[in-house]
């Protein structure tokens, strides 16, 4: 209990103490004790990260907090499913918070970012282990609340916009949800986790027409995290303005927020319940539309960080499509998926990041050469690129290979079939947009000035994390079984 | 008989010859006398009141000690002294909270003149309240509109001649009608005797004959009536009227000459022609029709209006309405509502135009609005009375306002086929009355700091500030403790059959 | 006693103006503790409550003032006698700029006498007298600065007020003709035998009521008033625009619907259906009309009106579950707006800015009140752990329960509303914090928060906030034993 508290508590309070302590004078531009700070928000960083392993290793039962009212307790829980996500979430912040250590050297107000940061990693810790509905929608509002200051971290007008785009989109879609968790509350015996459906037998031959209504309005609530279509367009607005690192954790792990939420709402109304229905067709129908004109978006996108934010619209709707199937291998595939996009996204921004810091490009064609100024981080980014499209040795090979099998598997009329060929054009769709920076980043042309070539390899604090993370990408790729069998354990419950 | 019923005839004659005899003395002394008549006539009819209620029944007044069909009977009842009683108490206040403007408008010689008027007045309409004897009412409508007539007159202005022509003509088509139906209902039944014409339009409606001459009386009294009490299409010579003719004036006019007419309705009605059969003749609708346009046209013209006098002349074209719709309403329960209507109103009219002179004259004596903004700083007591009079009109509980709403929605509701429309009506109007009396008295308390009128204090206007707080309390009077008042009327229309 | 928590206030009014204060503290001093006393007073009486019925007056017939201490009074008259000690104590702050100070206390403490009569009224005519009575007393309030502007608004206040007084009227004189009494007894009091075949006019009527005292309640389209009223000195937006005045409105609703009316009477017929309509489209309605408004002050009393219908929404599921959100949101809107609205007091107080668009970089010079201001903005939006995610709750799960489609539906318009909150209060928090690249700071170089007098009462209605919000369960059950008549 005191483990999980602590995990969730003391990054929260780490951050507000950052915030605080560290208030930035008005009109000076810097910290005065950047260092210091910096220093701190390490140490807290790890002392948070090593809290969440530890609770993890103990695998602590469930308890209660408190109680919201009468019927509705404050819960936590740690399961395999919870786990996973835990995992990628730690990791993810730990490489992307000491990477922007040395990136947030250029931006303003680096003790918002770090307070922020800190506060995020604590309610997404939360939102790990919340053990039932209310408590995770109780989280799940604070991550949208607490992860807006990092979109509109720099303040432009831009980026207030985006953020207030991002913050009415969470909202709306916390909202359908909550207008779901309702009538689930309603209708079920308890709103605490399950995978084999909670709604008790009368609601379903009273309401079941109603309730799959509900059901839709959830999935279409808790999609607008994940960037489902039709309600996306805040993704490639919000997570571009951020600064690189805190993209790299909105896309790598943020987003994934809403695969969890609707993970767990697939557990509360039951698979059995949804299967066949209509709202596991037009689920999948937007699933796979969002998987192709993400992939599509970010085709024609000029501006690399948006190119990337577009994928992970596409990308995330990969996981969504797995999930829609409800079978057990698509599920393993979405999990799976769910690291290695993960991964994969945040070497991405990361690498993204590296170059904005070192030599300020943005878009896609002033990069050519690239890869001779920089080419450890280009080499990241080429694996990781690799990874997203799906070549055989990489992460992304092993997910994308569950889904389409679990999707042939499954026996859905038009979609069995439709679907993985949809998710291989959009896999040559990500190598179309992917691969061109890395041939021209390492093969300019002949008429690139080689004169002119300046070594911009950055520092360690940026490369070493980068690193970790393309490596941790291959690992999934190379053993995936580890992955699968903890995936098993999450579907067997 | 004993002493005390002689009263009715006393206090008609004593202002009739007081009036006389105002004629001859100088303008302080007449003003004395009328002052000690109408206090006299009240306590007569205060007296005669209690003796009334102890016996519980009504008795017939020989005058001459000739019966019937020759002589000229007098008829007192619960109501009828009541009504005295009332119309006296606000005569009284109305003289006193309007005397301090008198010098200004009337020229010092026409003074007695002024008071014979008023003398004349009252004696009509004890003369319209007591009479048993329809030719007699025709003849006391006649000296009352002449009366009026002058007391418009009286204040020789351009509007005013053209105000008193304009009611004469008016007031003289409605006696004119009244006359005629008076002749048809004497060639019909050979009566001129109230009760006696009763007993015969009742033997004519049981045998069936005569049945549309006998309405067509009844519709032309009524008309009659209605166009000397302004009812609703027949208001046109109202404003003018009330608006611009000295202040007692107006507050006697609007309180107690329309009433006068509408009592003598009400007598006929139910002295007449008999509550039931009125009520089977289809006049009732139109009155109930024309009731209801009234309240809602009536407001919508004084929220129109941009002077202040004119505003409260046409809601009393409202509340006369309201009055009709009582009457429209034919039940008791309505008919005891209008009644009760009738005193708020004459309580809360008269106060309003007494309160409207004091603030006129702190805003150098004009009417429009524009000019009467902060009067109610510089004159205190005619501001609080002013928004006391408002608020009743409105219809706020405590004041004698809420109890009328109270009494017409309450019959309302035992109306079937009325209920709706009287009770939407009654909102609307109550929004209505709401609008023009409460942006008068925000005008009012809205501060002007650079208004170029001196302010007034209690010394200067003891007598005014004395009658505007009678009149308060009367209304507050007549709205919380309106039961006994409500059973007496009760009791007084139970002495009419 | 009882009558005695209503004369206090009265006298105090009265005396403000009267006594010849030396100094400024020694009225500030009289009238706090006059306040206190009377609160404590009040607390007193509703936790020793009889259950007998203090008769005043009788007026006509069977109609009488009478005061009574039953569960619905003791909701509303503690919430207002908690609040109104501490909005004395930030008036007498605010008010040191504002001139006609005694006017202003004189009718500022009578609306707190007439409030508390509303709340403590035992029948149906006292509570209207007492309903027309706080349109009057607080009129001035509204026009205290004199200006055309405050002219106006109180000119339509007063309009809309009475009007909807006058159609509040004719749902009394229904009660008093087909009800076996005009006592407030749970469950209604019209006779059945009485109204029997006269179901559908008495629906029309009780729509007319409905609407009448939703006047005061700030029902579309009667809500123009509200925003407009905004004029007067920020105590009196803060604690009667979001508190007394509006809130007798939806009390008086209550009284009308469960007390006089009757569930079970209107339950599943037209009425209701119409009646829930307008508070849903009312819902949307406040809400989007702040979203627009650039005026702070107007801003929230458009989120106020939005709000009211929330409750009104609980009222109209007329179930007991529909009645106890209905007061959980009654008490908690109570305890954020009011908290909202004065830190819009203290901001304007303190730095003379009344537009939105005025507030860039404030957060960073006045942190405390930004601070609670988005403390209150998210409770408003409903953010689980705060007050406002428990009443949304409670009246959305009252909503689910009544199986009644329409109510279902309102559930969408309270999170359509709730999305529409975050725009309009997050915008300012994100103002006032996230001035943009090329904030000029010199420009609010000397704006800082306001003293402890100020300051006090926004502390602790936060704390209130938060602790609603992470244990309410006493409060609600008690309000679930209000609405089930079980005190």
């Amino acid at each position: 209990m005191y483990l999980i508290l602590s995990s969730i508590f003391f990054p929260i309070l780490a951050g507000v103490f950052l915030l605080i302590r560290y208030r930035t004078p008005l009109s000076g531009k810097k910290n005065a004790d950047s260092k210091a700070l910096t220093t701190l928000t390490g140490c807290f960083l790890i002392v948070t990260a090593g809290l969440v392993i530890a609770s993890l290793l103990t695998a602590e039962d469930g308890f209660t907090l408190f109680y919201l009212t009468k019927t509705l307790p404050i819960y936590f829980r740690i399961d395999s499913t919870g786990t996973i996500f835990s995992l990628l979430a730690v990791i993810v912040l730990l490489c992307a918070g000491f990477f922007s250590f040395e990136y947030m050297k250029h931006e303003e107000r680096d003790n918002r970012y770090y307070g922020f940061y800190l506060l995020i990693f604590g309610v997404l810790n939360a939102l790990c282990f919340a053990g039932n509905l209310i408590t995770f929608y109780l989280f799940f509002e604070l991550l949208t609340l607490a992860s807006m200051p990092l979109v509109l971290h720099n303040g432009s007008r831009e980026a207030v916009m985006a953020g207030l785009k991002y913050l009415f989109y969470s909202l709306c879609g916390a909202y359908a949800a909550l207008f779901g968790i309702y009538f689930l509350y309603r209708n079920c015996d308890s709103l605490t986790f399950t995978t084999e459906g909670a709604l008790r037998a009368s609601a379903i031959t009273g309401h079941g027409g109603f309730l799959l209504v509900v059901a839709f309005v959830m999935l279409l609530g808790f999609g607008v995290k994940a960037g489902m279509f039709p309600m996306h367009a805040w993704l490639p607005t919000a997570h571009p303005v951020a600064p690189a690192p805190a993209s790299a954790v909105l896309s790598a792990v943020i987003v994934k927020a809403g695969v969890l939420a609707i993970i767990r709402v697939l557990g509360m109304f039951g698979r059995d319940f949804l299967r066949g229905t209509w709202v596991q067709t037009a689920w999948i129908i937007l699933t796979l539309i969002t998987v192709f004109m993400g992939s599509l978006l970010a085709y024609r996108e000029p501006v690399l960080k948006k190119r990337l934010a577009y994928s992970t619209v596409s990308q995330l709707s990969y996981i969504l499509f797995g999930l829609a199937i409800m079978n057990g291998t698509s599920f393993a595939g979405a999990l799976c998926h769910v690291l290695a996009h993960g991964f994969v996204k945040a070497v991405l921004f990361l690498c993204a990041g590296a170059i904005i810091y070192r030599t300020g490009k943005t878009r896609v064609e002033e990069m050519r050469g690239i890869g001779k100024e920089m080419p450890l981080t280009m080499w990241c980014f080429t694996i990781a690129s690799l990874g997203l499209i799906g070549i055989p040795p990489t992460s992304g090979f092993v997910s994308k290979w569950y889904l389409a099998v679990g999707s042939l598997e499954s026996g859905i009329p038009v979609f069995d079939v439709l679907g993985p060929v949809i998710l291989l054009v959009s896999a040559l769709l990500t190598a179309g947009y992917l691969l061109p920076l890395t041939i021209h980043g390492f093969f300019p042309g002949a008429d690139y000035d080689y004169n002119m070539l300046q070594k911009k390899e950055p520092c360690k604090l940026m490369t070493v994390p980068v690193l970790i993370l393309t490596i941790l990408s291959i690992l999934v790729g190379l053993f995936p079984e580890i992955v699968i069998n903890l995936i098993r354990m999450a579907v067997t419950g | 008989m004993p002493f005390v019923c002689n009263f009715p005839f006393f206090s008609i004659l004593l202002s009739l010859f007081s009036g006389t005899v105002c004629s001859m003395l100088p303008a302080k002394k007449a003003k004395v006398v009328n002052r000690t008549v109408i206090l006299a006539v009240g306590l007569m009819s205060a007296v005669l009141l209690l003796y009334l209620l102890s016996t519980g029944d009504a008795y017939i007044y020989w005058m001459g000690h000739f019966p019937a069909p020759w002589g000229n009977e007098i008829r007192a009842g619960v109501l009828e002294a009541g009504m005295a009683l009332f119309f006296c108490i606000i005569m009284y206040l109305s003289m006193a909270g309007g005397a301090h403007k008198l010098p200004g408008e009337v020229v010092e010689s026409k003074h007695n003149l002024y008071y014979i008027l008023v003398n004349l007045l009252l004696s009509s309409l004890l003369a319209l309240v007591y009479t048993n004897d329809m030719f007699t009412a025709y003849v006391f409508v006649e000296i009352n509109t002449i009366s009026a007539c002058g007391l418009i007159m009286i204040r020789q202005v351009g509007r005013t001649i053209e105000a008193a022509v304009r009611y004469m003509i008016m007031s003289l088509l409605g006696s004119g009608l009244l006359l005629f139906g008076l002749c048809i209902m004497y060639d019909l039944t050979g009566h001129l005797l109230m009760s006696n014409i009763k007993e015969s339009v009742g033997l004519l409606m049981a045998n069936g004959e005569y049945q549309i001459p006998l309405i067509v009386s009844v519709a032309l009294m009524c008309i009659g009536l209605c166009i000397k009490s302004a009812l609703f299409p027949f208001h046109a010579w109202l404003p003018d009227a009330y608006g611009y003719s000295t202040v007692s004036s107006a507050a006697i006019l609007s309180s107690l000459v329309s009433k006068g007419y509408i009592f003598l309705l009400i007598k006929i009605i139910y002295r007449v022609i008999g509550f039931d059969i009125f009520n089977s003749t289809r006049i009732i609708d139109v009155l109930f029709v024309f009731g209801l346009m009234g309240m809602i046209f009536g407001s919508i013209s004084a929220i129109k209006e941009n002077d202040i006098r004119r505003m409260i002349a046409f809601s009393s074209v409202a509340q006369i309405g309201y009055i009709y719709m009582g009457f429209g309403m034919g039940t008791q329960a309505g008919m005891i509502a209008s009644i009760f209507h009738i005193l708020s109103h004459a309580a809360t009219k008269s106060l309003l135009f007494i309160a409207a002179i004091g603030l006129t004259d702190v805003s150098g004596g004009s009417r429009k609005f524009i000019d009467l903004t902060g009067a109610a700083y510089r004159n205190k007591w005619a501001g609080a009375a002013f928004t006391a009079g408002s608020l009743s009109m409105v219809g706020i509980p405590l004041f004698s306002g809420f109890i009328s709403k109270l009494l017409f929605a309450q019959a309302a509701v035992q109306m079937e086929g009325k209920m709706l429309a009287s009770l939407i009506v009654l909102g609307i109007s109550t929004v209505l009355n709401a609008v023009y009396f409460m942006k008068t008295v925000i005008r009012i308390y809205t501060s002007a700091p650079d208004a170029p009128y001196k302010g007034i204090t209690f010394r200067d206007m003891k007598s005014y500030a004395v009658a505007l707080v009678c009149f308060i309390l009367l209304n507050v009077i007549l709205g919380v403790s309106s039961q006994p008042i409500v059973d007496m009327i009760g009791q007084g229309l139970a002495m009419f059959a | 006693m009882i009558i005695l928590v209503i004369l206090i206030p009265f006298i105090t009014g009265i005396l403000v103006p009267i006594i010849p204060f030396r100094k400024r503290w020694h009225k500030e001093v009289f009238l706090e503790t006059a306040v206190v006393l009377n609160s404590i007073l009040v607390w007193y009486l509703l936790l020793h409550h009889s259950d007998s019925t203090f008769l005043l007056a009788h007026f006509t017939g069977n109609l009488n003032i009478s005061f009574r201490v039953d569960g619905m009074s003791m909701v509303f008259a503690g919430l207002v006698s908690a609040l109104w000690p501490f909005a004395t104590l930030y008036a007498f702050e605010y008010m040191t700029k504002e001139e006609h100070e005694n006017v202003f206390f004189l009718f500022y403490t009578l609306t707190y006498g007439v409030t508390l009569g509303i709340a403590l009224a035992a029948n149906l005519l006292t509570m209207y007298f007492f309903y027309e009575l706080l349109t009057l007393v607080t009129v001035p309030l509204v026009m205290h600065t004199l200006t055309r502007e405050a002219v106006l608004a109180s000119r339509k206040y007063l309009y809309y007020s009475l009007g909807g007084a006058a159609f509040a009227f004719l749902g009394l004189i229904m009660v008093i003709v087909y009800g076996s009494t005009t006592d407030f007894i749970l469950g209604g009091v019209l006779d059945p035998a009485k109204t029997a075949g006269k179901t559908d006019v008495l629906l029309l009527i009780y729509v007319m009521a409905f609407m009448g005292f939703g006047v005061k309640a700030a029902v579309c389209p009667f809500n123009s008033w509200l925003p407009q009223a905004g004029v007067a000195p920020t105590p009196v937006t803060a604690l009667l625009h979001a508190v007394a005045v509006v809130k007798s409105g939806a009390f008086a609703i209550i009284r009308l619907t469960y007390y006089s009316f009757g569930t079970d009477f209107l339950k599943g017929t037209w009425a209701q259906d119409v009646v829930m309509a307008v508070v849903m489209f009312t819902i949307v309605y406040g809400c989007s009309r702040a979203v627009k408004e650039t005026h702070i002050k107007r801003r929230l009393a458009y989120s106020t009106i939005s709000n009211l219908s929330y409750i009104l929404f609980g009222v109209v599921i007329m179930t007991p579950l529909g009645l106890a959100g209905a007061l959980t949101h009654l008490v908690f809107h109570a305890v954020m707006k009011i908290s909202s609205f004065f830190c819009a007091g203290a901001i304007m107080h303190q730095t003379d800015r009344h537009y939105v668009h005025e507030l860039n970089g404030l957060g960073y010079k006045m942190p405390r009140v930004f601070g609670i201001f988005t403390i209150s903005a998210l409770a408003l939006m409903g953010v689980p752990g705060l007050a406002g995610f428990v009443s949304k709750w409670n009246l959305a799960g009252a909503a689910v329960k009544s199986n009644n489609p329409l109510a279902w539906g309102g559930i969408a318009c309270l999170l359509v509303s709730a999305l529409l909150t975050a725009i309009y209060m997050l915008t300012i928090v994100v103002r006032a914090f996230f001035p943009g690249k090329d904030f000029d700071y010199g420009t609010i170089s000397d704006i800082c928060d306001p003293n402890w007098k100020m300051l006090l009462p926004l502390f602790i209605f936060t704390v209130f906030i938060i602790l609603f919000g992470v244990y309410s369960q006493p409060v609600v059950d008690f309000f679930m034993r209000v609405a089930t008549g079980a005190v």
